[in-house]
């Protein structure tokens, strides 16, 4: 284990980026992706180690215009939680409701889960489907930059991502869906409580007058990254959700999905489950 | 004067059978206990290990001037300071290796002032290797051109067990079914909550304390001492409190040794403790076995013989793995009434991680195969199924092959209660039914039996233990017992014993039985066999306490003996309960008279049970017990997920004596058969673990764990105490060919190698589909 030379607690959104424009900087939030890695030696800790949870206004949930705001530190307990999530974006509260235990949603954050980048992260899957970006906060040339990337470019491999060392990821914004959005979630692995996804399927849209609109679909540890499944998108974008657009979609969802072997499932599982869940989350999504 | 002093009758209440707390629960529940991986000695090290990391390798060279420099070490071990120093059943085995036999294979240790310096020097030792072809099927190991693991195991053959009765072809041929099938059980491992860990002192006569999880201290002397050159006389073992052990503490394993060799080089107290990761890979596993069954039987149901051909997969070295087939062997003879039982097993030297005892002991697996293909049996038969198994099953009396002597049997009554509250024969007719029903949800129910040791097994020259009870002129107990506790609850068993033989409240108990210089022999926590053993040691020392207490009252109080009691602190009346003298006055007038006694009592109880002997055939128990296993299921045959709806379970139980303890013994029994049955899997890939983390490796948690409905049968077993027998093993053994065979109620599929993950049976499901031509 590196040593960490110092401990840094920042109050305010500038101290923060400051010190991370100054350097090897870790970010520490609830820690749940950060402990078990660097204590297994597959990642190290900088200079710096820097809890961000008491930053102002680093977490929360809020509206704001037609938006839906969620702080970076925001954990997985508050999601699940959350009234305006629950009315708005229920989705979200699915994922939360089946990610982990007890004591890790306490403390596992959404930034967390976004910057660890891993393809099997659950709630990256229904921020996907619901359009989100994130919001990226640096300093440089004496002043507090931001800029913000739509979550679906934010991945670039295997815990890769395009934010950059000296960047904090302050939050996370998507549209609140219109009254016809219509989304669900599904995640499954060997038993039923605190199970990382073998695989993960969302899917929303707008869905009025039987036909499905603005499809979005998400699959989750099929691929390197988080994937936004373009090819079942296609399958059911613009057409009547019936037993016909369905069994498209699955077609589409075996094709996109290109998962590995590995110690939690083999890829033929893997490919199996996005196809069945692919149809559970249509029909559940048609009230069947 | 007995007519003015109207002292309250005290009536007879026992507490066999009643709910009593473990005397340690509020301790553990509030975070006091100290466990041994909390301990620190004034000037303790920290001791590590530098483990392989590959299968099969000889080690070419060891350079450690780099981690001897470091500043903060003070010792650094490898393979030569532990040379001619083997131990192990086969010594085979030492606490450093000059060879590569399996990843975990310990190649130095050091001793340093802190785990972060100690682990510092370990990456400062740099071993080369040569890589050598390895092993890692007991069918590859077997070949002739098989890389030899061990110079003196040839053909890399380790222990060979048989044992058979009566004329297989000819019984063969009055079979009218035969079922034949390839088991394959799987390597887990124990996953005790506190990882591994030892802590060793030697004094300056050269007499090493060590502080230890393990479950047999006595036996644990003899075979440590060959690891470090000792006499057993000069081992001193204590057992701190520890998180589980579940057979995983029954033998000795090198981190022991190690912590005694690097004690022993400093001259200081050394700590090895495992981290999860080192636990998962350096632990011992259940023994993994490819088992070849075959049972036959008649049209009208009568079992006529069954074969097991078994291969295990000794791993690198031989613990208690691999003697496995003296239990496989009397499932194999004696689940049921077997007139002609022909058994084989071989076990053959690998380089995967090797196995240890681990609760359920052989009968995990081999029941895994009986008991499916009784259910198979079942559908072939023109009979219904709970008949079947009622036909076969024995009744007290019946002796088996081997000689287990069934006195109390009450198989008959565990199946009728077990089916009958369940309602299986129903239900497994109508789920069968259901089958090609279309439907992504299936339900099915399976009833799985067996037979486990209940009241010790002799498979050493004995299997008795020591008790020492004193009671001091407050009238406290003190019982000085071999019978250590691991968490299993013997402590709330002997207070309780106690406390009913003596009159006294529970919290007047207390146990010592966690040091060999003080308590006496013992063979261990194992086989199911601690309340009936100290359970009888125990009540046998406290009714010679209470004979001398009761001959000194009658002749203090003029009243005969046999119409005394000890009940609620006091000497009373047996017939009505009236209270004559206070037990701790009492004690004090026997310690203060004219000729002043003391309360002092030993036993040495050994039962009744014969030595297993080289041919197997023998009484090896005391006590022999069956439980049945009733579990219903739902399978979503999509995904393969089996969801536990409800488990009902008779079992034989004896006579229930603390009730809580019981019960808490079957759930925990029941949690770890169900981790073997759904979900625990250690992932080898040529030797090395690829999920050696609770993330990868999954143990069932709280939420899976499926209603309960559990039935004591209390058959009275006339050697227990007070008619109980063991209890522990069998609720691990019989769940999960219990789910299996609901799984093929269910499905129509059967799984053979567990876990019945959810990829296997969406596999197995899904080919079943393909066959069909859909
Ligand atoms: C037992 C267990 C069960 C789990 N189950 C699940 C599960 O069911 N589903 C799932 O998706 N995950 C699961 N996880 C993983 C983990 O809990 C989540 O990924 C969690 O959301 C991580 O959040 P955190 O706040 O703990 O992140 P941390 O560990 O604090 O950080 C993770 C990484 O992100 C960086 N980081 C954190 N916040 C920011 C920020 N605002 N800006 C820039 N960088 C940042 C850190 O430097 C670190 O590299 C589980 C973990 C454990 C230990």
């Amino acid at each position: 284990m590196q040593e960490i030379k110092s401990y840094l607690a920042p109050r305010s959104l500038d101290e923060a980026v400051k010190a991370m424009a100054a350097g090897d900087v870790t970010v520490f939030c609830g820690g749940t992706d950060l402990t078990p890695q660097t204590d297994s030696g597959a990642k190290r800790y900088g200079a710096t180690l820097m809890n961000i949870r008491r930053i102002e206004g680093l977490s929360g949930i809020a509206e704001a215009g037609d938006s839906i705001r969620i702080g970076a530190a925001t954990t997985v307990t508050e999601v699940r939680r959350d009234p305006l999530i629950a009315r708005a974006a229920p989705i979200l509260a699915e994922a939360a409701e089946h990610f982990a235990s007890d004591q890790i949603r306490n403390a596992a954050s959404l930034g967390g889960n976004i910057c660890n980048a891993s393809p099997a992260g659950d709630m990256i899957n229904p921020l996907l489907v619901l359009d989100a970006a994130v919001e990226l906060a640096s300093w440089a040339d004496g002043a507090l930059r931001t800029r913000s990337v739509p979550l679906e470019n934010f991945f670039t491999g295997p815990r890769r991502h395009v934010k950059r060392p000296d960047e904090l990821l302050t939050a996370i914004v998507f549209r609140k869906p219109a009254t016809d959005f219509v989304g669900w979630f599904r995640k499954s692995g060997p038993r039923p409580a605190l199970e990382i996804s073998t695989v993960s399927v969302g899917i929303g849209g707008n869905l009025s007058d039987g036909v499905f609109r603005n499809v979005r679909v998400a699959m989750g540890s099929v691929a390197p990254t988080p994937l936004r499944a373009h090819g079942v998108e296609a399958a059911l974008e613009g057409r009547p959700l019936d037993a016909d657009s369905i069994r498209a979609a699955v077609a589409a969802a075996d094709a996109d999905a290109t998962p590995i072997d590995d110690v939690r499932a083999s890829a033929w599982y893997r490919k199996h489950l996005v196809k069945v869940f692919t149809e559970e989350v249509l029909n559940h999504v048609l009230g069947n | 004067m007995d007519q003015k002093v109207t002292a309250p009758t005290i009536e007879k209440k026992t507490l066999i059978g009643q709910r009593v707390k473990k005397p340690d629960a509020p301790d553990k529940a509030i975070g006091k206990t100290r466990y041994i991986n909390d301990m620190v000695l004034p000037q303790m090290l920290i001791g590590k290990v530098l483990f392989a990391g590959r299968p099969h390798a000889r080690i070419v060279s060891i350079d450690t001037a780099a981690a001897e420099r470091l500043p903060g070490v003070h010792a650094v071990l490898t393979g030569k300071d532990a040379a001619g120093l083997r131990f192990g059943f086969v010594r085979d085995n030492a606490a450093l290796k000059d060879k590569v036999r399996c990843e975990h294979d310990e190649i130095a240790a050091v001793a340093a002032e802190s785990e972060e310096i100690a682990r510092q020097a370990i990456g400062l030792i740099e071993v080369v290797y040569e890589d050598l072809p390895g092993v890692f099927t007991p069918e590859d190991g077997a070949r002739e051109d098989a890389p030899q693991i061990h110079d003196n195991f040839p053909g890399n053959k380790s222990l060979y067990f048989e044992f058979s009765h009566g004329e297989v072809a000819a019984a063969e041929a009055d079979s009218d079914f035969v079922v034949d099938n390839v088991f394959r059980p799987h390597h887990v491992t124990h996953c005790c909550m506190g990882t591994s860990c030892a802590i060793a002192d030697f004094d300056h006569n050269g007499k090493l304390t060590i502080w230890t999880q393990t479950q047999y201290p006595y036996n644990y002397k003899m075979d440590l001492a060959p690891a470090l050159g000792l006499q057993p006389g000069d081992i001193r073992v204590i057992q701190p409190p520890v998180g589980g052990a579940f057979g995983s503490k029954l033998d000795v394993y090198p981190y022991e040794p190690i912590a005694a060799l690097l004690a022993k080089r400093t001259g200081r107290p050394v700590k090895v403790i495992y981290s999860r990761e080192e636990e998962f890979k350096a632990s011992p596993t259940r023994q993994p076995a490819i088992i070849h069954m075959r049972t036959g039987c008649t049209r009208d149901g009568t079992l006529t013989f069954r074969t097991a051909d078994v291969l295990l997969d000794n791993g690198a070295y031989t613990s208690w793995g691999p003697t496995i087939p003296v239990i496989m062997m009397r499932t194999v003879s004696g689940h049921y009434r077997v007139p002609v039982v022909d058994f084989k097993a071989q076990a053959i030297y690998t380089n995967n991680p090797y196995a240890g005892s681990f609760r359920g002991y052989g009968n995990v697996q081999t029941t895994w195969a009986t008991a499916q293909q009784m259910d198979m049996l079942a559908d072939m038969v023109d009979m219904e199924p709970l008949a079947f198994h009622l036909k076969n099953s024995q009744v007290s009396g019946e002796i088996t092959p081997q000689k287990s002597f069934l006195r109390e049997c009450v198989l008959v009554e565990c199946l009728e209660t077990a089916a009958g509250a369940s309602d299986y024969s129903r239900k497994r007719k109508e789920y069968a039914a259901a089958r090609a029903e279309p439907g992504r949800y299936k339900k099915g129910i399976g009833l799985a039996s067996s037979i486990h040791n209940a009241g010790g097994a002799k498979i050493h020259k004995s299997d008795g233990i020591g008790t020492i009870l004193k009671v001091d002129d407050y009238a406290r107990v003190t019982v000085i017992t071999g019978a250590s506790e691991i968490g299993q609850g013997i402590d709330a068993v002997i207070t309780l014993i106690v406390a009913e033989e003596l009159g006294v409240p529970l919290e007047h108990v207390l146990i010592v039985n966690n040091d060999s210089d003080i308590a006496p022999w013992d063979v261990g926590v194992h086989a199911s066999r601690t309340t009936f053993i100290a359970g009888n040691g125990t009540r046998r020392a406290a009714r010679k306490a209470k004979a001398q207490i009761l001959a000194a009252a009658e002749k203090m109080l003029g009243e005969p003996a046999d119409t005394l009691e000890l009940r609620g602190g006091s000497v009373v009346r047996d017939a009505c309960g009236t209270p004559l003298i206070k037990l701790d006055r009492l004690l004090r007038q026997m310690h203060f008279q004219a000729e002043p006694e003391l309360v002092m009592v030993t036993d040495y109880y050994e039962p009744k049970s014969e030595p297993e002997g080289a041919k197997h055939v023998s009484d090896h128990s005391a006590a022999y017990s069956h439980a049945v296993h009733v579990a219903e299921i739902t399978v979503d045959t999509l995904t393969g997920e089996i969801t536990v709806d409800k488990i009902t379970m008779a079992q034989d139980v004896g006579r229930v004596i603390n009730r809580m303890g019981l019960e808490a013994q079957i759930e925990g029994g029941l949690a770890i058969g169900l981790g073997y049955a759904l979900s625990e899997n250690m992932l080898l890939d040529r030797g090395l673990l690829k999920n050696p983390c609770f993330r990868d490796y999954k143990l069932l948690t709280a939420p899976e764990m499926p209603p309960l409905d559990l039935h004591f049968i209390e058959s009275d077993c006339a050697e227990g105490p007070y008619g109980a027998k063991g209890i522990s093993e069998l609720p691990t053994i019989v769940i999960a060919p219990a789910i299996a065979n609901a799984l093929y109620n269910a499905t129509g599929v059967r799984v053979f190698d567990p876990p019945m993950s959810p990829e296997k049976v969406a596999r197995a499901i899904d080919a079943q589909r393909q066959a069909a031509g859909g």
